[in-house]
């Protein structure tokens, strides 16, 4: 963000005054919020509550006034969309709370899910004034963004962020998820003709498929899917594109840029014997029965698995996220088996702390070696190895070493395999000109997100691997701003 | 001519001489070569266990700000292995579409977790036989011998359990009773031993005070180890037996035939001489056997190992006293 | 969009719906799949794509009633609308001149096999037939299937109708007197399974098109995963057809009871709902 608009908001006259209301000691007394958790024992019975439950106005308000507002607001250098931070949360303090939902939607197109899914902790809150200079903890930057997008929802007042002037100049979305509707978001405020095509029946991508309802709830994506309707963004659902029409075919159509967000939806499996029997899926498979076809409902045709014990290998937010949903589905035991210890596990502390309230078992140190089925084919049994953390090698890391000796064997009848998910390869395959990595990333010049195809930017999951909403977001934006001045020059010379 | 069929692992080889597995046979061209200088089987480049996690950690390390792809990279050592065994497997199926001699596939492990399940593939592309390369250096000092050699029986059990065609193993001399475990690894599942493994060695650098790598290559007396258990050995057995390490030249093979092995496996003097030397090798294989009236490897095969009355000990005794003694 | 045009029944369990997608009718190639979806509620599921036209802007889908989903697409009149459906999916059919090819269908295996036997033919191939099924009631699309072959055999387990036997009857008869180049076959699993046996014993390159369970459709979920000379392959995008002499049958059958109970309880509801 430009310092100088920085500057400038910060010296207007509302924060000036809001500033000296309170005596900064005053403000670095109060302690950091503790956000309201419904109770383990009556959220593990339903896939559809949110665990936390959002901050009330009296705690949004006080969490606010703790916040400096920093002359340089280092917290912003950890945002990924660069959010004006001190503006948003100014303004929840002095109670314009849909001013708030404005700032935030002057750079984010999906405001109430960043404030659910984002990792703070490692983000903008890892950058506050308070961590780095007065060693406390981080003003809860992302509890604040929440409760100024989900307070704008529910006031039924949204605001409708400004587009300019349409400029007719067609661009497409290959996806729907974070990456793609953040692009198209900023596009479309550009004044560009967007439309985003998705090959699934809902739009969202994995918001929908990935993320379950307990941590953010598809009316939550939804709404944010009907402001960038409002703005004009167009959106094509059952619609591969390569596949349904091709890039030519769209191309002939008028479309000028494409930003490719298809994601990393290829699911990844040990191949380990026994790995294809019935009852042994991948998270994305389970997650997108349960989230995005509801199958753990009566009244969807789609079914889901219900074990009673189930296992899940993995350690990330995906497998926590699997894991969860086990147990909410009726699992008696659901375990999360990890190769190494806990402290080492890239799911968020948040999401830990949350699955052991809720009476996930964690078994750390240990890999599964096996799987075994009944008759008909149905796993029943694994058998695992522990580990113990061997010499640390080039990353820092302590390599898992199997413990000799150590194989036993656990008692299952569902196993969710949640090691990971590579970059779908259905797009990629239809442009052969396109410049792919060994692993099937698509590879960009990572200040433009342009492809080795001039008029194709990417960005999210596809070019990552698999990593953050945020980052996926951040990407998007990157595009936009990259395909418009590319766009710009390409027009200039004709 | 005389006839210098054998066979091996139940294997029908046109001749005892194997290129064994080293950096040369890893690719098709080398191994199309090899068999054209006459090679009489191939044991393709091991795969290795510590190959994929070395380059598991330098992508790693590759792959942007840890915190944000940790979740990506976590288990991502199995996507190298799925992706380095795929390559294994598309060579072994190539090897056998374009090679009329057998081709052994190499497993280098230091477990037996995951191999039994590869080896069933390995048989799949189509692999005559499997060579396990078992070099554990006994340095594991929370292990005692029964621990360190209970592992190798257990490697041995968990692949060959999996797999029908014959598998063998490659061992070094470091096992405080060789001779019994020569023997009882004889009897369980597998169909040959390979004797022994080419010791890789430290030395040190007295300039940088560093400690550095050998040559890999051996050396022409290297074999003199493998001599002597194979003509201890061969006769105890209940498995065939393949000398390998040092053998450099025809006299050497010859030496080792008749101290009872039914194979040699060359390496390092491929590297050194090429491949023709193979030719050459049959060549005065075969000079060598009608000066000396044999007809075939069988004729001569084992005649100097140690018959089975021989009290090795005793045996091992006489020889140092001769030689070192006053006993003359 | 997704409009039905016409519906026809071929049997009390088989029927003909020719749906309007211009987008796909133009696009797709012989071998290739959609998923569809019927109602807010409803599964995603695959139908292979029987035939198409670009002009009038329509696909043609035979649909077999074997549990909630094909219920529900029956149950549709021409004016109603499929809810979703997308495509097209999967790798389509390597079509090239090689000689002869036999193709084998298996009941309703036979509206998949139509489009590729015909893409054969207009290659220049010869194209031998031979479609199976239990009962006359069963053979679906015989005047189609005739059209576009050189000769057609029909077998049924029963004799009501063409010869009295099972399709690797009809096929060995064949290659036995006749070099085939390529087979292709189409059916349930088991058959195909049989049928790929058959062939292996003569060394006739063969392709089966696998109907693995589906939830995406387009290589998210591994659902549909299966076992390919030794590797792991997803129908969805790999497929649907591999070398038959390659799959793992046996694993394949074992997956696709994966959800047996659910979708028996499923139906049961379903029945007494309507």
């Amino acid at each position: 963000m430009n310092p100088d608009i920085l500057k400038e908001e910060r010296n207007k006259e509302w924060r000036s005054e809001l500033r000296s209301r309170i005596k900064a000691k005053e403000r670095t007394n109060i302690p950091r919020v503790k956000m309201p958790e419904l109770e383990p024992e009556i959220r593990v019975k339903y896939q559809n509550r949110e665990v936390n439950k959002g901050l009330d106005v009296a705690q949004a308000q006080r969490e606010a006034s703790r916040c400096m507002d920093c002359a340089n607001p280092t917290c912003m250098e950890g945002c990924p969309v660069s959010i004006n931070i001190p503006k948003f949360i100014k303004n929840i303090e002095r109670g314009e709370f849909l001013e708030a939902a404005a700032a935030l939607k002057e750079t984010s197109s999906l405001p109430a899910v960043c404030g659910r899914v984002c990792p703070q902790e490692k983000q903008c809150e890892a950058h506050c004034f308070y961590v780095d200079k007065l060693k406390k903890e981080a003003v809860a930057i992302g509890y604040l963004e929440r409760f100024a997008a989900d307070f704008e929802r529910d006031s039924g007042k949204s605001n409708i962020p400004g587009t300019a002037k349409p400029n007719r100049i067609k661009v497409a979305t290959v996806g729907s998820g974070p990456s793609a509707l953040s692009f198209a978001g900023d596009m479309v405020k550009l004044g560009y003709d967007v439309t985003v095509f998705e090959a699934l029946h809902e739009i969202g991508g994995v918001l929908k498929y990935g993320i379950p309802e307990f941590r953010l709830p598809n009316s939550v994506v939804d709404f944010e899917l009907e402001n960038l309707k409002k703005m004009g963004v167009k959106f094509q659902t059952n619609f591969i594109v390569g596949r349904t029409a091709s890039f030519d075919d769209l191309k002939a159509q008028g479309f000028k840029g494409f930003f490719i967000g298809s994601g990393a939806g290829l699911p990844r499996f040990m191949d380990i014997p026994g790995e294809n029997y019935n009852g042994i899926m991948s998270s994305n498979e389970y997650l997108t029965r349960v989230n995005l076809m509801d199958a753990s409902s009566d009244n969807s045709d789609t079914p889901v698995i219900k074990g009673k014990r189930v296992a899940v290998v993995g350690g990330g937010n995906t497998a926590m996220d699997s894991v969860r949903t086990a147990l909410r589905l009726g699992a008696e035991r659901a375990i999360i088996i990890y190769r190494r210890s806990e402290a080492e596990m890239p799911a968020r502390i948040e999401e830990v702390k949350h699955a052991k309230e809720e009476g996930v078992e964690f078994m750390t140190l240990c890999n599964p070696l096996e799987y075994f089925a009944d008759s008909k084919g149905r796993v029943n049994k694994m058998r695992l190895n522990k580990m113990e953390l061997g010499e640390p090698d080039a990353s820092g890391r302590r390599r898992p070493v199997p413990m000799e000796g150590s194989e036993f064997e656990l008692d299952v009848d569902l196993v969710i395999v949640a090691v990971g998910v590579s970059p779908n390869p259905l797009v990629p395959s239809c442009l052969p000109d396109l410049k792919v990595s060994r692993w099937g990333t698509i590879v960009v010049d990572e200040e433009k997100m342009q492809s080795s195809i001039p008029q194709m930017f990417a960005g999210g999951d596809i070019v990552r691997g698999g990593a953050t909403v945020i980052l996926a977001m951040g990407d998007g934006r990157k595009a936009a701003e990259n395909m418009h001045l590319h766009l710009k020059n390409h027009s200039a010379n004709h | 001519m005389s006839n210098l069929n054998v066979k091996y692992l139940g294997l029908d080889l046109k001749n005892p001489i194997i290129a064994g597995s080293c950096g040369l046979t890893n690719s098709i061209e080398n191994l199309v070569a090899l068999e054209k200088s006459g090679a009489g089987a191939v044991v393709l480049k091991s795969i290795f266990e510590e190959e994929i996690y070395l380059e598991y950690a330098h992508e790693f390390s590759q792959l942007g700000p840890l915190d944000n792809n940790l979740e990506f990279l976590d288990y991502y050592d199995y996507e190298i292995k799925k992706d380095n065994l795929k390559h294994y497997l598309d060579l072994v199926r190539e090897a056998k579409s374009k090679l009329t001699i057998p081709v052994i596939a190499s497993i280098n492990c230091v477990t037996a977790q995951e191999w039994g399940f590869f080896a069933k593939k390995i048989e799949d592309a189509g692999a005559d036989a499997i060579e396990l390369n078992m070099f554990l250096l006994p340095s594991n000092l929370s292990h005692n011998s029964l621990d360190h050699e209970r592992i190798f029986f257990d490697v041995v059990s968990r692949v060959a359990s999996k797999v029908e065609i014959p598998v063998s193993l490659k061992i070094s001399p470091y096992f405080s009773t060789l001779g019994s475990i020569i023997r009882d690894l004889s009897f369980s599942e597998i169909k040959g031993l390979v004797l022994f493994n080419k010791m890789y060695s430290a030395d040190v650098d007295i300039e940088s005070e560093k400690l550095i790598g050998t040559g890999v290559l051996s050396h022409g007396d290297d074999y003199r180890v493998s001599l002597r258990w194979i003509g201890m050995m061969a006769k105890r057995v209940n498995c065939d037996l393949s000398a390998s390490t040092g053998v450099h030249s025809w006299q050497t093979i010859i030496k080792l035939l008749l101290a009872g092995a039914n194979t040699v496996q060359i390496a390092s003097v491929l590297y050194k001489e090429g491949f023709s030397v193979i030719e050459e090798f049959q060549e005065n294989l075969q000079k060598w056997m009608s000066q000396h009236g044999y007809n075939s490897i069988k004729d001569f095969r084992g005649k100097l190992s140690l018959n089975n009355e021989t009290n090795l000990a005793e045996y091992e005794r006489v020889q140092f006293m001769r030689n070192f003694g006053d006993y003359k | 969009m997704n409009k039905i045009i016409s519906k026809e029944y071929f049997s009390d369990k088989v029927v003909k719906l020719v749906v309007e997608n211009p987008l796909i009718a133009r696009s797709r190639k012989p071998g290739n799949f959609v998923i569809l979806r019927i109602g807010e509620k409803g599964e995603r599921f695959p139908l292979t794509i029987a035939g198409a036209d670009p002009v009038k802007g329509t696909i043609t889908l035979v649909v077999q009633i074997v549990g909630v989903s094909s219920s529900k697409l029956v149950a549709l009149e021409p004016g109603d609308h499929i809810t979703d459906l997308v495509g097209p999916l999967g790798k389509p059919t390597d079509i090239r001149k090689i000689g002869t090819v036999l193709a084998a269908g298996g009941g309703v295996g036979v509206a998949p096999l139509l489009p590729i036997i015909e893409a054969f033919k207009k290659a220049g191939n010869r194209v031998v037939t031979v479609i199976a099924a239990r009962n006359k009631d069963l053979i679906i699309l015989e005047d189609e299937a005739k059209k576009w072959s050189d000769e057609l055999i029909i077998m049924t387990d029963d004799g009501s109708y063409g010869r009295k036997g099972l399709v690797t009857a009809g096929m060995e008869e064949i290659i036995l007197r006749e070099k085939i180049d390529e087979c292709i076959v189409i059916g349930p699993a088991i058959m195909m399974k049989f049928a790929s046996m058959l062939t292996k014993k003569y060394n006739i390159p063969t392709q089966a098109s696998l109907n693995s369970i589906m939830v995406d459709g387009t290589g998210m979920c591994g659902a549909c995963r299966v076992s390919v000379g030794g590797k792991l392959k997803f129908t969805c995008v790999e497929g649907p057809e591999f070398d038959a002499h390659q799959i793992d049958f046996d694993e394949m059958l074992m997956r696709l009871g994966g959800y047996k109970e659910e979708e028996k309880k499923a139906n049961e509801i379903y029945s007494q709902k309507i």
